[in-house]
């Protein structure tokens, strides 16, 4: 992380390489690499919103659902329209209405965050999750009873454009954005007002502002990661969108460290993939959920991944 | 007269029925070293948090170089040059010694937030000199050696300079320091007589400062205001505070006055 644009350009050439190959690769361990992607931008997406800026959230999967429906929308809607009859399937003009429609999925998930980010300006602590998981739940239900965009059922048919270079470009641009956010002194603020909010506006920082922006950006990200994974999997549906999908997140940022960004990538790679392992007892996934959050907190609150903890000093 | 930098006047704050700070006046001039003092529960505190924007005055007004400060946030107060220290100390868990006054020099920033993602010149420029003017301060101050250690494992009075570091840091005006001595060793006090009046000197403001031990309020300040159960009782040089009836009979009535006043 010493040199941000670096480690940007390294994903991007690795991406460009694994996409290059990816006709000699078993296809389910490209779909395994996608879906990791994916998870790696929702999880420290949040990691912004709860782990820096100490806004729990449970309703990130709301955003990813905003995301993905707008996304879809554009590829099916506008999609036919833009393209016309002579687009090759991978070329430059399918990837370009991928990308339109992956910021639109962004921008929507981020207007929407811009909504929920003005209740966090007066909650906090368990009534701010409870208010993020209300919001949540209201996206979901919003979705299942609009029908122009397939209600219960859900979005059929969306074109497959996510691949491993979308995904690994997305999940570079969060890491960049978030990692490049929180080390500059602006960005500082995130930390300053998770750890105290009054010291904060004491040191000339505007809490509000910064809760509401980290949002805002984290908000977008989950909406880019929705758009790849509506077209990932082709098809959309609410109840894919639900509370447990937005706990499998929180578990996610839970288990690399709060406010740790490699910590959450390295869990959210670990948490994709355990899965995979657990097929044969993949109904009992929840509750080998529930427990590894119970032993973490047990063992390490500090989360798996944390290993320099500032130690606080007693007070006199 | 020119105008006062600070001018409270007849500034109520309520809580419930409970009067913290009753019809207070109280004027600071440019440069002025003005103690608060009174007994436990007096509003000291109460009227720190008034003029920093915590609470609101049910009556009267707070207004700054001539500004009414009315409705402004905390963080707009502190924009204005009006910065302060907390009587229970609060530092920032998770940020170094550094990083405290590294963030507390955001109002000066020359950047915006989203150029930390082009990481262009202007952007790594700001930021190298927002680091070293923080590492300036810390210098200044004898804090420089804790530089990347955590805020929370430096000794107590050491917190205590730092919380004043990076109220500096907001380049104030008006600097407010609530009970800087509360909790320092005698050694540590004398240390702080010396830093405030340092200060006071060098930053070219105007200090402000609640305080429970006399030898550092009488040591420092030019002016000193009394309050008792939210009422200013007295105002004047620490010389004829120290005489006044109305302060002897509001801290200890009569007889044990001359004791606590000599120590």
């Amino acid at each position: 992380m010493r040199h941000p644009f670096f480690s940007l350009l390294l994903a991007l050439v690795l991406g460009g390489i694994v996409s290059a190959l990816s006709d000699r690769i078993d296809p389910y361990n490209l779909d395994v690499l996608i879906g990791v992607g994916i998870n790696v931008v929702l999880a420290v997406s949040l990691n912004l919103i709860a782990g820096h800026t100490g806004q729990f959230s449970l309703g990130h999967a709301g955003f990813m659902a905003v995301g993905a429906y707008a996304a879809a929308a554009v590829t099916i809607f506008l999609g036919p329209r833009l393209l016309g009859d002579a687009a090759a399937p991978g070329g430059l003009a399918e990837n370009a209405l991928f990308g339109g429609a992956l910021l639109a999925g962004g921008l929507a998930a981020a207007a929407t965050g811009l909504l929920v980010g003005i209740p966090s300006l007066r909650l906090r602590g368990d009534y701010l999750a409870l208010v993020t998981l209300g919001f949540g739940e209201i996206i979901r239900v919003l979705l299942q009873n609009f029908e122009p965009l397939g209600g219960a059922l859900g979005l059929n048919g969306i074109p497959a454009y996510t691949t491993v270079a979308w995904v690994v470009t997305a999940g570079a641009a969060t890491i960049f954005t978030v990692g490049c956010l929180v080390r500059s002194s602006y960005g500082l603020g995130f930390l300053a007002v998770r750890d105290d909010e009054i010291a904060a506006s004491a040191a000339g920082l505007d809490p509000a502002r910064y809760k509401v922006v980290a949002f805002t950006v984290g908000a977008f990200f989950a909406g880019i990661a929705g758009g790849l994974f509506g077209h990932f999997k082709m098809t959309i549906t609410p109840s894919g969108f639900d509370f447990s999908r937005s706990i499998e997140i929180v578990v996610m940022v839970i288990l690399g460290g709060l406010g740790n960004t490699i910590g959450v990538v390295l869990a959210a790679v670990l948490l994709t993939l355990l899965p995979e392992f657990l097929r044969p007892v993949a109904e009992y996934r929840l509750v080998l959920y529930s427990l590894l959050l119970i032993g973490l907190m047990l063992a390490r609150p500090q989360g798996l991944f944390r290993f320099r903890t500032p130690r606080p000093a007693p007070r006199a | 007269m020119p105008t006062p930098l600070l001018q409270i006047s007849q500034a109520t704050v309520r809580f419930g029925g409970l009067t913290a700070v009753d019809a207070l006046d109280l004027t600071l001039g440019e440069r002025e070293l003005v103690g608060l003092i009174g007994p436990n529960g007096a509003g000291k505190t109460t009227a720190f948090n008034l003029i920093t924007g915590l609470y609101a005055p049910v009556s009267g007004t707070v207004s700054f170089a001539g500004r009414p400060l009315a409705g402004l946030p905390p963080h707009r107060i502190v924009a204005a040059g009006i910065a302060r220290t907390f009587q229970n100390i609060r530092l920032f868990g998770s940020l170094s010694v550094l990083d405290h006054v590294r963030v507390a020099g955001n109002l000066h920033r020359a950047t915006a937030p989203w150029q930390a993602l082009l990481r262009g010149r202007a952007f790594q420029e700001n930021e190298a000199a927002m680091t070293r003017r923080a590492e300036e301060l810390l210098a200044l101050f004898n804090l420089e050696r804790f530089r990347d250690l955590p805020a929370r494992s430096l000794p107590y009075g050491e917190q205590r300079r730092l919380e004043i570091v990076r109220a500096l840091a907001t380049r104030p005006r008006l600097l407010l320091l609530d009970e800087p001595a509360a909790g320092l060793n005698p050694q540590e006090k004398i240390e702080l007589v010396a830093l405030i009046q340092r200060v006071h000197r060098e930053f070219d403001l105007t200090l402000l400062l609640v305080e429970h031990s006399m030898k550092v309020v009488m040591g420092v300040c030019q002016r000193i205001a009394v309050l008792d159960h939210g009422k200013k009782i007295a105002e004047g040089p620490p010389a004829a505070i120290r005489r006044d009836p109305a302060v002897i009979e509001a801290y200890l009535g009569p007889d044990q006055a001359t004791a606590l006043f000599h120590h």
